[in-house]
């Protein structure tokens, strides 16, 4: 164990790391600052991340720069309509020993690595999909009744194309809850498409120059973890948290104790169907002890929980017919479930 | 050791926090409780005044009525302020949020008050205490709450204000009413011009004489009408709301002192459709009282003495037996006019009882006499002539007017106009009536005919 290692990080070697990581990512991928923030958020809660954006918004991109940043393994699979579960966890196959003797022997998929690419996900199979949950949730791999368990840290980034949704598996609910933000890639403006064309179509092309290196990479990472799970969370603050995430469930779903206090805004009740599990309570906390690192704090702060509320859960929160044909989105639900519970509290 | 010393130092630290925290809670509770205290004597003032000038300005129903809907917004807004005031109240942890987000600490105050008596706080924790510590300076009780004084303070100060304006409001209001109600006041009204309901109060200062007869028919009218002898409505509602007058006239008297202040009214009751009657009964040709009081009907007389000059006018006492000790007008017709209907008629003489049925009839009756001509009944035109003397040192004025209850506006009490004193100057002459003649009997038709008309 080296000297880094040993001695355990602060708040401000916390959000030092993290500014340097957000440095070298954003050498390659222009604009996209929330994003890259969420993207590492969700590395440093110890989540993973659907990334949702149009062709061409640099998700890929973005992933790979990430695993370079970081030094860690990285692994991409590109997900179509006729990739088999083996295709992702490995499979057993027959090799021949030395004596002669044939035997099974275990060959690890692409989910063996630190940082996994799932490029769009939603273009395979839900049994295909759901090869990913074990490794997503548990941090290990079952195949042929052997577990294998997967090396932290580990992070799952999936990638969804919004647009070309023919031929398409929406992600089951059970999956899409196991991601713990969904992160959004806009169009770039004017300003940043002008710095994408310069670097990316000139001689020189930039270069990410690794945060950790290779052999201490997954011990800083995971003592970062730790740190992001020491900061303190008042009991007001987990109340608050749990209170939106109640809130996002409407008042006739009978999953929802009535007795229970909560905050209702009308428009959960037309739009939606099912709100956001416990998942996203954790999410919301999780996120927010990030944000609070960063801003130098051992504390969450309700800002903090607010900030994080879109990208936690938004993509938890399922919407009935009405949103769809009223052109509501999820994001805007939970913008309206913080507005109304940041109004009731005392 | 180090250890223990480094926790002594955490403790230290934290104290010091929880102690400025504990400036900052008690500064956000004073202004509480001041809210509270000035909000609640604001309202009350505040009603108060308001209820005081309406017992100036009302009547009695209309002050119940001011008096309710004040008490009622008073009982809410009492409710309302101590309810806001106590919301205001902080605890510990409530001064923390309040200190947080004043002093933009983003939760340092709340989590660090929250997770004090936290046995295990967290890996983090001495670096939030140490954190939290070094940012001492922007939670002073001075930065976190300037104000040493509630706003509310305000709230009191205008309420104190509007007492004051109050004040020369009533005694502006009271003036008149009060030279008004000095006065010595003594009306003359027919029976049947009395439009009568529940008094506003036990004590309206009304004082009520009439002979007998007429008294038994105010008794059948009262009983017509709905009241019964003492004042009550015989109906449950309209005597409920007597009642109610009734009270806020007492709440009303004590308020403004209007009970002492106010002046005994005599009011003198005739009723011109029983002495007619009993005109008739006595026969056409009885002598009429040459000076007694003309009383038309849909009019009340106020009678003016002139006698002596500016002579004052004697002291009215409307006691029975001073009454009785009075002369008659028609005894002495010099003495002046001063009519009192509920004397005993039975203990004057014959021509006196008379003389007194004839003042409350007025010239209703058919001998007519010394006044004869003034009514426009052809039936009473002619009288026989009489030569007693005329008394020629007074006279009297018939006011065309009713009185009207001015109560809607005042305190429950009829504006009653002054007796004015009109002293005859030396080129006047009194009043004298003509002397009446016996018509001729061939012009009697004519003049019949004319008045008939």
């Amino acid at each position: 164990m080296n000297q880094a290692v040993a001695e355990a990080p602060s708040v401000a070697d916390f959000a030092r790391t993290f500014r340097r990581i957000q440095t070298e990512i954003h050498k390659v991928i222009i604009g996209h600052q929330q994003a890259v923030e969420e993207l590492l958020g969700a590395l440093f809660a110890g989540g993973h991340v659907l990334i949702e954006g149009v062709p061409g918004t640099g998700k890929t991109t973005l992933v790979k720069t990430l695993g370079l940043a970081l030094h860690l393994s990285f692994n991409r699979i590109q997900f179509t309509v006729d990739l088999m579960p083996a295709d992702i966890t490995g499979t057993r196959v027959i090799l021949s020993g030395d004596d002669g003797r044939r035997e099974f022997s275990f060959q690890h998929g692409p989910i063996f690595c630190h940082i996994l690419l799932g490029d769009e996900i939603n273009r395979a199979t839900p049994k295909t999909q759901s090869a990913l949950l074990e490794a997503m949730a548990e941090l290990q791999v079952t195949v042929s009744g052997t577990t294998y368990p997967l090396a932290p840290p580990y992070l799952v980034m999936a990638t969804l194309n919004p647009i070309e949704m023919e031929g398409t598996y929406p992600l089951p609910e059970a999956q899409l809850d196991r991601f713990l933000f969904k992160v959004r890639l806009a169009y770039p403006d004017e300003t940043e498409l002008t710095r994408i064309i310069s670097s990316t179509t000139g001689v020189d092309e930039a270069g990410v120059e690794p945060v950790f290196h290779a052999s201490e990479a997954a011990d800083r990472i995971e003592a970062l973890k730790r740190l992001v799970r020491a900061v303190i969370a008042a009991p007001a603050m987990e109340q608050y948290a749990a209170r939106i995430v109640r809130s996002t469930q409407p008042q006739n779903s009978r999953y929802v104790d009535d007795s229970a206090r909560s905050v209702h805004d009308e428009m959960v009740n037309r739009y939606v169907m099912f709100g956001s599990s416990p998942r996203g309570a954790q999410a919301l906390i999780m996120g927010a002890k990030v944000r609070a690192l960063l801003d130098g704090r051992a504390n969450i702060a309700r800002e903090d929980i607010e900030g994080i509320a879109v990208p936690a859960l938004a993509h938890r929160i399922m919407l009935n017919y009405a949103a769809h044909s009223d052109g509501i989105d999820a994001a805007h639900i939970v913008e309206r479930v913080i507005k109304s519970v940041r109004a009731a509290r005392i | 050791m180090p250890f223990p010393r480094q926790v002594t130092r955490l403790d230290e630290k934290l104290s010091l926090i929880l102690g400025q925290m504990r400036s900052v809670r008690a500064r956000i509770n004073s202004l509480a409780w001041q809210h509270i205290v000035f909000r609640s004597l604001a309202i009350t003032i505040a009603a108060g005044a308001v209820v005081f000038a309406s017992a100036y300005l009302l009547a009695p129903l209309g002050f119940l009525v001011s008096t309710l809907i004040v008490a009622f917004a008073a009982g809410a807004g009492l409710v309302r302020a101590i309810h806001s005031g106590w919301i205001l109240r902080a605890s510990a942890l409530r001064a923390a949020e309040v200190a947080d987000q004043r002093a933009e600490l983003r939760g340092r105050l709340s989590t660090v008050t929250a997770m004090a008596r936290n046995p295990h706080p967290g890996p983090l924790w001495p670096y939030l205490v140490e954190d939290t510590l070094a940012r001492r300076g922007e939670f002073v009780p001075a930065k976190i709450e300037r104000r040493r004084i509630s706003r509310s303070v305000f709230a009191l100060c205008g309420a104190l204000l509007l007492a004051l304006a109050a004040y020369p409001l009533t005694k502006l209001k009271h003036a008149p009413q009060a030279s008004a109600n000095n006065l010595q006041n003594d009306l003359t009204v027919d029976l049947n011009d009395l439009h009568l309901r529940p008094a506003d109060s036990d004590d309206t200062g009304l004082e009520v004489s009439a002979d007998p007869v007429t008294m038994r028919r105010l008794q059948d009218k009262l009983a017509r009408e709905g009241i019964d002898a003492s004042g009550n409505a015989t109906s449950p509602l309209v005597n409920l709301v007597a009642q109610a007058r009734n009270l806020a006239g007492h709440v009303q008297n004590k308020l403004t002192g209007g009970a002492s202040a106010k002046s005994r009214l005599t009011l003198h009751l005739a009723d011109a459709g029983e002495d007619a009657n009993r005109n008739q009964v006595r026969g056409p040709d009885q002598p009429r009282d040459p000076s007694g009081p003309r009383d038309e009907a849909g009019q009340f007389k106020q009678e003016q003495h002139v006698a002596g000059g500016d002579e004052p006018l004697p002291p009215i006492d409307n006691s029975p037996q001073q009454r009785a000790a009075q002369p008659t007008p028609g005894a002495t017709p010099d003495s002046g006019n001063e009519f009192a209907a509920g004397k005993d008629s039975s203990s004057a003489d014959s021509d006196t009882a008379s003389d007194l049925a004839d003042q409350g009839n007025g010239d209703r009756g058919s001998n007519g006499g010394p006044s004869h001509g003034v009514g426009t009944d052809p039936d009473s035109l002619f009288g026989s002539a009489i030569n007693s003397k005329l008394g020629n040192e007074g006279f009297e004025i018939a006011i065309e007017a009713r009185p009207m209850d001015k109560g809607t506006k005042g305190a429950g009490h009829a504006y009653i106009p002054p007796k004015v004193r009109t002293p005859l100057n030396p080129s006047q002459a009194p009043d004298e009536p003509v002397s009446r003649a016996a018509v001729p009997a061939e012009d009697r038709t004519t003049i019949k005919r004319v008045f008939e008309r």
